[in-house]
């Protein structure tokens, strides 16, 4: 049933299928291209809604690139700035731990201009479920614990009470806790630089 | 009505997990919830039953030598079409099941209905094939993942139906051997019981 | 035995021997059970016991009811199971926890394997495990500073408030932590609580068989008296353990725990005793036992060391138990040099 295997037949047919295989594809992007964009905005501003007070601009369009070590320029953290009335009202950092034990786990953290933190949310993780997955739970003592501490002034330090520090681990999930710690120890230092830049 | 059949086969005797074990890669992976499982079944019925037709079309005049390389350029391109949908609609659903969507083009199961059932048959035939392979899959997925969540999570379809833990084993990798180990055991026997009554 | 039977790893030639041989396994583990009664009371008592009972209604479920075959309770071995699976749980365990893992000791490690001999693994080991990885917080939460008084039966307000006050600090995983902190193993090992005499006579952490490393010597002698085991599989574990623990230990004596702690500590010697030389998953011959045996020592130690998890026995043991049939293979018996021993 199938045509002949010859040189001419099997390139035709390959093209063609690759033609409009790809056509297909490009006509889909087009049509999915803007509700995918929206999707992921609108994910980052719920992420910004969260941790920083009330606003009434649009922090997506106001991103500052700053870098935890000002040693190095090249790794930068994305900050949204939130206003309200023009004034700003909160900053809300990106960080990125590499220390998670799934893996690298990111978080947004939600700063008053003074350096308090306001709120926190978890991006992106690969922690166990059960165990270090818990940083995703809001109500959580490990999570609530942040809010209200002011990172700059070094009053916290940041590290988990069984290394030492003032923060209360997850049970049974010390690694997580300490990563979660470094992630926040970032946004502190990425807050601190932000400030120090737009003085 | 006889058409009808090819369906029915896909569901039960020719069950993508349980009776032909193809595609463990993703049952295995993606199972940790009845949603993220339902959710894998559904991207994979999808593609099964558009790349299933299309290829009983096209089979006619794909010479032989290049059959494998051009049904895979459709298959994949199916897939990216579904990742481009659900990234767009559903984008927690998509983030979940993360690399696993794009790893459907080499899902054992979308080829192997391709070279095995759609070059020979109908479109129709094709299409009620895809349908039921693609539903077998999707309940096999839905099963495990809800026998995973209910146990590891004490949650069904994400709705916790207690607060505390349950066995984090089962949300681990090995319950995902385990519940898979026991449900093929038990789709089996009722397969054969049927059979014999 | 006049026929020659050839056929793969175990040999289990009969209900008579097997139940004598698991009837002097038990009487080896009364000394561990003893000691964990003495300092827990009722809770080892209600622990151990549920356990066996456990084990034993499961076992005879399934052959009765689920399989329609003639049960083999009789020969002892879910028994052994049982009490192995006690001495590898916390005495604080809540009764559900002990239910759960005597369920997935005999119904999932050793029934759908077909029964006693068909086991790839241990079951009380495979039963650890899954509810270490199921409940880390209850299964690593022992009362470490020791409780002087057992909890009573399965009150698990009382256990959970022990469980508040220690947190997870068995003296390895206790040990460990002081480590990461940069505390040095001489000064660790002046914190109450932590000393050679104790973890050889009553350590007090971990699960309900680590307590007392007399309790398990007496056993391991009592078992190699009575020709149930040979010592190559155990002299091999502790022989590694100790000797990669040491060199560690020399390299970086900051870094790294001491092999005497090592050796006397957690599961390893209850391991090395009665779980490693379990006749159905472990190597037949004298070689096959000598290289398994260094498997678990090696894993243990990189386990202990390097991993997540502060104990590491039960994952090394249950990894060479894959190995086995490999071991066997490799190593084939050789009936006339066995003929000529006896």
């Amino acid at each position: 049933m199938a045509i002949k295997s010859s040189l001419r037949n099997m390139v035709l047919v390959l093209t063609l299928v690759c033609l409009g295989a790809s056509a297909a594809v490009a006509v889909i992007y087009s049509v999915t291209k803007d509700p995918i964009a929206a999707a992921a905005t609108a994910k980052t501003n719920k992420a910004i809604e969260e941790v920083v007070p009330a606003f009434d601009n649009n922090p997506s369009e106001e991103v500052l690139n700053i870098a935890a070590d000002l040693q190095k320029p090249d790794e930068t953290n994305k900050v949204y700035v939130a206003k309200k009335g023009g004034e700003v009202v909160g900053y809300a950092v990106e960080s990125t731990t590499k220390k998670g034990f799934g893996g690298p786990f990111t978080i947004m953290v939600g700063f008053t201009p003074d350096g308090t933190v306001y709120n926190t949310s978890v991006l992106s993780h690969s922690e166990t479920p059960g165990l270090g997955a818990k940083i995703t739970d809001k109500s959580s003592h490990f999570i609530t614990q942040w809010n209200g501490k002011n990172l700059t002034d070094g009053s916290v330090n940041l590290s988990v009470k069984k290394d030492g520090g003032d923060i209360d681990a997850i049970t049974a999930s010390t690694i997580s806790s300490r990563a979660f710690c470094d992630a926040m120890e970032i946004a502190a230092n990425v807050f601190s630089n932000i400030t120090s830049e737009n003085k | 009505m006889s058409k009808f059949k090819y369906l029915i086969d896909g569901i039960v005797k020719n069950n993508p997990t349980f009776v032909l074990v193809l595609g463990m890669c993703p049952t295995l992976a993606t199972t940790t919830s009845a949603v993220n499982g339902m959710g894998m079944g559904l991207a994979t019925m999808a593609v099964l039953l558009c790349s299933n037709m299309v290829i009983s079309l096209l089979a006619p005049v794909i010479p032989n030598k290049v059959r494998i390389p051009c049904y895979i350029v459709v298959i994949a391109a199916f897939v990216t079409v579904v990742q481009l949908v659900m990234q767009a609609y559903t984008p927690g659903l998509y983030e979940t099941l993360g690399i696993f969507i794009p790893l459907i083009v080499v899902n054992c199961i979308v080829l192997g209905r391709a070279e095995a059932f759609a070059n020979k048959h109908s479109v129709l035939e094709s299409a009620l094939d895809g349908l039921g392979i693609g539903i077998g899959f999707t309940l096999a997925l839905t099963c495990i993942g809800l026998v995973r969540e209910v146990l590891g999570n004490l949650s069904a379809f994400e709705n916790k139906f207690s607060s505390s833990d349950g066995m984090l084993v089962f949300v681990l990798a090995p319950g995902a051997f385990l519940v898979l180990g026991y449900l093929m055991v038990l789709f089996n026997k009722l397969k054969d019981r049927k059979k014999k009554a | 035995m006049n026929t020659l039977i050839v056929s793969p790893s175990p040999h289990v030639h009969g209900k008579e021997s097997t139940r004598k041989i698991m009837g002097d396994v038990i009487i080896a583990l009364l000394p561990a059970v003893l000691v964990s009664i003495w300092f827990f009371g009722l809770s080892a008592i209600h622990l151990v016991c549920v356990s066996v009972l456990a084990c034993v209604v499961f076992e005879y479920f399934i052959q009765k009811v689920l399989m329609k075959k003639r049960s083999t309770v009789g020969d002892l071995s879910a028994v052994v199971t049982g009490v192995l699976l006690a001495l590898n749980l916390p005495v604080c365990s809540p009764w559900w926890l002990i239910l759960i893992g005597a369920f997935v000791a005999i119904g999932i490690a050793k029934m759908s394997f077909g029964g006693l001999g068909q086991n790839l693994f241990n079951p009380a080991l495979v039963a650890r495990v899954v509810l270490l990885v199921s409940f880390p917080v209850l299964m690593t939460g022992t009362a470490f500073h020791a409780p002087e008084t057992g909890y009573l039966f399965g009150n698990s307000d009382l256990a959970s408030a022990a469980l508040d006050a220690t947190s997870g600090a068995t003296p390895l995983g206790f040990v460990k932590e002081q480590l990461a902190k940069g505390v040095s193993m001489q000064e660790i090992m002046a914190t109450p609580g932590l000393s050679y005499t104790q973890l050889l006579f009553a350590n007090m952490g971990g699960s309900a068989g680590e307590l007392s490393a007399v309790a398990l010597i007496l056993g391991f002698i009592y078992l190699l008296c009575r020709r149930v085991i040979k010592p190559w599989i155990s002299l091999s574990i502790l022989a590694t353990v100790f000797v990669f623990a040491g060199i560690l230990y020399l390299g970086d004596s900051s870094k790294y725990v001491d092999p005497v702690f090592h050796v006397l500590n957690g599961g390893l010697l209850l391991g090395a005793f009665f779980m490693a030389t379990d006749y159905v998953t472990s190597p037949m011959t004298a070689k096959g036992q000598v290289i398994f045996g260094i498997g678990i020592g090696v894993i243990t130690v990189l386990i202990r060391t390097f991993g997540a998890y502060p104990e590491g026995v039960s994952f090394a043991i249950l990894i060479m138990n894959a190995t086995v049939p490999l071991l066997n293979k490799f190593q084939p018996k050789r009936f006339a040099e066995e003929a000529q021993k006896k």
